[in-house]
């Protein structure tokens, strides 16, 4: 009895923790020092393409969305190695972050980069129409 | 942080009988270009949302691919369409959205379900009908009313149960 108890209380702990990070992380654009972190990271000149993997899969890890700068540090980031196609992956993932509140933030996202977009000749996921699914694939089971 | 990646790299690939050595990976992955960590440190691709970057590129360098990098060097905007998106498939199999579009699992999951359930019905009209014996005479109507009229006489329950809501004065039901 008391051992199921302690396990409910301490459930409940957890969940209610989860549902409060949840409230103030999720969604909300990252806090200076973050995005200082790694506007300098992705601003190194000698970066390699290893890095910027390594950096951008850390960055897009966060409960929350990048902020404009630091995508335009990674897409500068990504024109020095000369990788067109993680621009294009970074962004889907970057609209992937925003969760539910994709037509709030992702919007505001591309205005805020698109001068960059327009002078490193990137594109945004939906110029490929790559918004909606375009191929399919067969499921290993088959 | 870029440092302690660097030292990582070099650390040489331990062999162990648990591990696929670089030799066995090589001949999984073939020409595949190795670009990244990935998400476990291992030359493998994974479509993943939360690991959007892979360890290796979708599909091997072959003359085509390589003549697209070439371009890929130069000016961005000199890029076509069919290019960029021959781009992209060649370092990624899937898109986001295709990662993440709906399968219609649900509706064959809930199918399954409800026809196992049926199963399950039809097995207790089996029992009922074939095994199970007749209901004890305790069940008819008459017998269930002497039992109720015997339980009222005892005064089961008086205070908040079955008693209480008889009237003893006027032997019937409250009102």
């Amino acid at each position: 009895m008391a051992l199921a108890k302690t396990i409910g209380t301490r459930l409940l702990r957890q969940f209610s923790k989860t549902l409060s990070s949840n409230r103030s992380i999720t969604h909300r654009i990252h806090d200076d020092d973050l995005t200082c972190r790694y506007e300098c990271f992705f601003n190194r000149e000698d970066i390699d393409g290893w890095d910027i993997r390594q950096g951008m899969n850390d960055l897009l890890g966060y409960e929350g969305v990048p902020e404009p700068s630091v995508i335009i540090a990674a897409l500068h980031a990504c024109r020095r190695v000369n990788d067109y196609a993680m621009t294009v992956r970074f962004l889907e993932a970057v609209k992937d972050r925003c969760g539910h509140k994709v037509n709030e933030i992702y919007p505001y996202i591309v205005q805020e980069i698109a001068p960059t977009l327009c002078e490193l000749g990137c594109d945004v996921p939906e110029t490929l129409c790559y918004h909606v699914p375009e191929l399919f694939l067969k499921t290993v089971f088959e | 942080m870029a440092g302690r990646l660097l030292s990582m790299r070099a650390l040489p690939l331990r062999v162990s009988f648990q591990k696929a050595s670089m030799s066995d990976m090589r001949s999984i992955i073939g020409n595949r270009e190795i670009v990244g960590f990935g998400y476990n440190g291992q030359p493998n691709y994974a479509d993943r949302p939360d690991f959007p970057l892979p360890a290796i590129r979708w599909k091997e360098s072959t003359a085509d691919i390589q003549a697209l990098r070439e371009k890929e060097k130069g000016d961005w905007r000199k890029l076509s369409l069919e290019e960029k998106k021959a781009l992209y498939r060649a370092s990624f199999c899937q898109t986001f959205s295709e990662m993440k579009a709906p399968t219609g699992e649900w509706k064959s999951v809930i199918g399954c379900a409800l026809m196992l359930m049926s199963l399950g019905f039809w097995g207790y009209y089996f029992m009922k009908t074939f095994v199970y014996g007749p209901l004890p005479e305790s069940f008819k109507e008459e017998n269930r009313s002497a039992q109720l009229r015997r339980i009222i006489d005892l005064q089961v329950n008086p205070i908040q149960g079955l008693g209480s809501k008889w009237d003893y004065e006027k032997d019937e039901w409250k009102k």
